[in-house]
């Protein structure tokens, strides 16, 4: 793609002045004491982010390894015993997880519903915002904007409940269609259409906020740019095309990488709560696997073992993703240095 | 726009793979599996006969002479409220110690919280210690309980469903690590310290022993059937529609009142009642020859499965029941979309107290139980208490002593000062009182009680006709008297059971295939497949460890 150049063009002057000036190698350092007198301010302002991280990301780590064990929570005095007691099974909670084919039903059908999302929910947000960001009108775009965010902080219940309301069999549109003589359409019950179903839902729900940070990634673009293009001759769709989506190239493949880290999960409540509508075969994901056959019957072993085997996969992912982006000459999500 | 799902599904197929090899050599790697073991209880049972030497001393504690003296676990009626109270408590049970943490579970809206509620206020002071509950949606209260059994957080009083306790693996080793052993409070005739505790039934403590030891307070069941098949009486009358007699004539009154276009249909959930119309057991039943048959197994379960299909198939279900979980389906009678739906008993006088405000004509019946023209029905109950309530582990002997007279409080009897405060509030405030003497609730009294105290103190159970439901405790123990010949025995009782991991973990995805064949999206055959795989993946399990037990108690 021709377009590769240009950013790399737009990339450079930005790094060169960020290097930090009067710095050279070789100088003797200073003494811990020093540093510490001069960047105590900043480390104290880094200090709560970083107990946020420890307390609740990576002491929960640790409680992985119940994934190796017959985790019995009630066993020894305390919670902490209850860790050192327990019988240790080696890998028995995952040849359970890998030899039971309703985990791989959950695993096949979350593979699907990311993948179909990928392709019909992740384009939307970016189209949304080059639309706003093409709105003139200040106003419009801000009510257009809060339209679109607000849905974001109704819950999945209300979302699910606002969808039977309006297409569900005693819904709006079926009465609608019933006052007319038609016969309803089956929507929320429809066990093949539930994957259009859950990711219309989606969509609803998170296309606006979705939109925002996308929005951000265009206000960044030079308008020099799309100014000097016009002047050579540049149309809408030639600016488009070689100005606004190589800007918001980076942000886009930075995105997608995060989003295949999360392969395995496509929500939880959603399904669910839809669950009965359209029977386990169509919505049963991974999560809703571990509630049913792990939490709800107390095997919290099993439960971490999936666990596991998920952010595995994540990882795998994002390593993969990354370095594919590298390949493509793109930043990804980090790069080493 | 044309879809690249092609591309993606290959990518996903290659994905797949790779998983597949990986999961493969994991399973494949001689060393690994050699290190491995498998997880999950496999269950326990603890003898009748252990239970026994532990359970206190009954002595019965009755204010009033019941004008309908119930049977058995049939609650007593009474006709009238009286006129005069009299103190149950004399002692004031709190002694000023800190706050008590409570949670119980609720089926409605959550009321106001302590220090925002005047009735917690008005019984708190009464008390003399501040008790803090913290309700929690019934509903939803297991996976509250998973959580908090999880992290071996437990209030100081904790409520827990009997049904709840079956689901709950190893519950007994959390009794244990979490809960006080309450047998030297209680045990025998040390009980009449407590002597409202002391009333409650020996056959509901009987089911509160856990390990041999007494660990739970239980609040007996007010009714033993598990479900009714609720109908509005009103709007059958008012069509001239007679109530049903047998199957049949219920699938014809089906389809009589179903009218989509008005936004009518016959029924909610109703498969659990069918069930019993149709004669089939609720999960074990003994064989002629002896031996245990699960219900799955009985062809009555095949037809109640058929009909309730047909149902569905013919749309007579409202789709709200059919498109989502927990469909709020008591809405859904109250306004007279829904005309039949099951609830239990516990439901009936609440919500006929209730919409008698805004529909003076309203009422709600439960169909009488009817047989299939060549067989009888079977109801499904159990003795069982409603809940249990536990006192948290190593709190110390006087705070435990303390917390079972605030227990004994709530447990006070009908007739007494103290349950009109628990039941119905301050006067004037949360109810007001009726030409006839009885309480009616006012908007205050049913915006801020949610039975706080009442579902932590087991209370022998009583049922009294109200002004606004005039007929009520006639037509709830009429029901219970006409119907209890035909509740089947309870095999279990008062054994124990904790249920081996496998065949808990196969009754989710059990429920779901035979859901898929209710809602239409499997055929009727499919439930000899179901069966199959239910009896292999942890239903024969769990038949040889039921027959075992009932062998270990000489049943």
């Amino acid at each position: 793609m021709s377009t590769q150049g240009a950013a790399g063009v737009v990339d450079t002057p930005a790094v060169a002045p960020a290097a930090p000036p009067g710095r050279t190698r070789g100088r003797p350092r200073r003494t811990l004491r020093a540093r510490l007198v001069r960047d105590w301010p900043l480390l104290a302002m880094a200090a709560p982010a970083a107990a946020l991280l420890l307390v609740f990301h990576y002491l929960p780590t640790l409680g992985n390894v119940i994934a190796f064990q017959d985790y019995n929570p009630f066993v020894g005095d305390d919670p902490l015993d209850a860790f050192l007691h327990s019988e240790w099974i080696g890998f028995g909670n995952f040849e359970a997880l890998f030899s039971d084919p309703l985990f791989w039903d959950a695993v096949r059908n979350t593979l699907t519903i990311t993948a179909f999302q990928l392709v019909f929910f992740f384009p939307l947000p970016i189209l949304l915002a080059i639309l706003l960001n093409s709105l003139v009108s200040g106003r419009v775009r801000g009510l257009v904007q809060s339209v679109v965010y607000l849905p974001h902080f109704c819950s999945w219940v209300l979302v699910v409940t606002f969808f039977v309301q309006m297409l569900g069999g005693a819904g709006l549109l079926a009465q609608e269609m019933r006052q007319a003589g038609l016969e309803p359409w089956n929507i929320m019950t429809n066990p093949d259409g539930f994957i259009v179903l859950v990711t219309a839902e989606a969509v609803w729900k998170d296309l606006g906020w979705g939109a925002i940070v996308f929005l951000a990634a265009l206000a960044a673009i030079d308008p020099n740019l799309y100014e000097a293009a016009a002047a050579d001759g540049a149309g809408r769709w030639r600016r488009l095309w070689h100005i606004t989506l190589p800007g918001l190239r980076p942000v886009i493949v930075l995105l997608l990488i995060m989003r295949l880290g999360d392969a395995l999960s496509v929500g939880f409540e959603q399904f669910i709560l839809q669950r009965d509508a359209v029977g386990r075969d169509a919505a049963e994901v991974l999560d809703t696997f571990v509630y049913y056959q792990a939490i709800t019957t107390q095997q919290w072993g099993l439960g971490a073992a999936a666990g596991l085997f998920k952010a595995v996969v994540g990882l795998v992912l994002i390593l993969t993703a990354n370095r594919v982006a590298h390949r493509l000459g793109e930043q990804g999500v980090y790069s080493r240095s | 726009m044309k879809p690249s799902l092609p591309g993606a599904s290959t990518d996903r197929r290659t994905l797949l793979r790779l998983i597949g090899l990986g999961a493969t050599a994991t399973l494949g790697g001689g060393a690994l599996a050699a290190c491995s073991k498998e997880a999950g209880s496999k269950g326990t049972a603890t003898k009748a006969d252990a239970i026994r030497s532990v359970l206190p001393t009954y002595k019965p504690a009755e204010l009033l002479k019941p004008d309908i003296p119930g049977e058995g676990p049939i609650p007593n009626g009474y006709l009238s409220y009286p006129r005069e109270l009299v103190d149950a408590v004399t002692e004031q049970p709190g002694r000023g110690g800190p706050a008590i943490r409570t949670m119980s579970p609720w089926w409605g809206p959550t009321p106001p919280t302590l220090g925002k509620n005047s009735y917690l206020a008005a019984v708190n002071a009464k008390l003399g210690v501040d008790v803090d509950p913290s309700l929690q949606d019934g509903n939803l209260y297991a996976d509250k309980l998973n959580a908090m059994l999880g992290a071996r957080d437990v209030p100081d009083i904790l409520s827990v469903p009997n049904w709840e306790v079956d689901k709950i693996a190893r519950f007994s080793d959390a009794v244990k690590a979490l809960f006080e052993d309450l047998t030297d409070h209680l045990k025998g005739d040390a009980a009449a310290n407590y002597p409202y505790l002391a009333s409650l039934s020996t056959g509901a403590w009987e089911y509160s022993v856990w390990g041999g030891r007494l660990h739970a307070v239980p609040f007996p069941t007010d009714g033993p059937f598990a479900w009714a098949l609720f109908h509005r009486k009103d709007l059958l009358d008012r069509a001239a529609l007679a109530a049903p007699t047998s199957p049949d004539e219920l699938y014809q009154l089906g389809k009589q009142v179903t009218d989509p276009a008005k936004g009518v249909w016959a029924f909610g959930s109703v498969f659990d009642m069918v069930q019993q119309f149709f004669g089939c057991q609720q999960t074990w039943r003994k064989r002629p020859d002896g031996g245990l048959e699960h219900k799955f197994e009985n062809p009555a379960f095949a037809a109640a499965l058929e009909f309730t299909a047909k149902l569905f198939k013919e749309g007579l279900v409202h789709p709200d029941t059919v498109a989502s979980k927990g469909a709020d389906e008591k809405q859904l009678f109250k306004a007279g979309k829904i005309l039949m739906y099951q609830d239990g008993l516990g439901a009936w006088q609440g919500m006929q107290s209730e919409q008698t405000k805004v529909l003076p004509s309203f009422e709600m019946q439960p169909l009488p139980v009817f047989g299939t023209g060549g067989s009888q029905p079977v109801i499904w109950g159990s003795e069982k208490p409603i809940f249990f309530t536990f006192v948290k582990k190593g709190l110390g002997k006087d705070r435990v002593e303390e917390l079972l007279r605030v227990l004994n409080w709530c447990a006070a009897p009908f007739g007494s000062r103290e349950f009109e405060l628990r039941e119905y509030g301050v006067e004037g405030k949360h109810f007001t009182r009726a030409a006839d003497g009885s309480p009616a609730a006012t908007e205050l009294g049913r915006k801020e009680m949610g039975a706080q105290y009442t579902h932590i103190g087991g209370r022998v159970p009583v049922k009294v006709r109200s002004a606004d439901t005039p007929n009520f405790a006639q037509d709830y123990i009429g029901y219970y008297q006409k119907n209890i010949a035909q509740m089947e025995k309870d095999l279990f009782a008062g054994i124990k059971l904790e249920l081996p991991a496998n065949s808990s973990k196969i009754i989710q995805p059990t429920d779901d295939k035979i859901r898929d064949i209710l809602r239409g999206r499997r055929p009727l055959s499919d439930l000899e497949a179901v069966r199959k795989e239910f009896l292999a993946t942890g239903g024969e399990e769990g038949r040889a460890f039921h027959e075992k037990a009932l062998a270990d108690n000489g049943r």
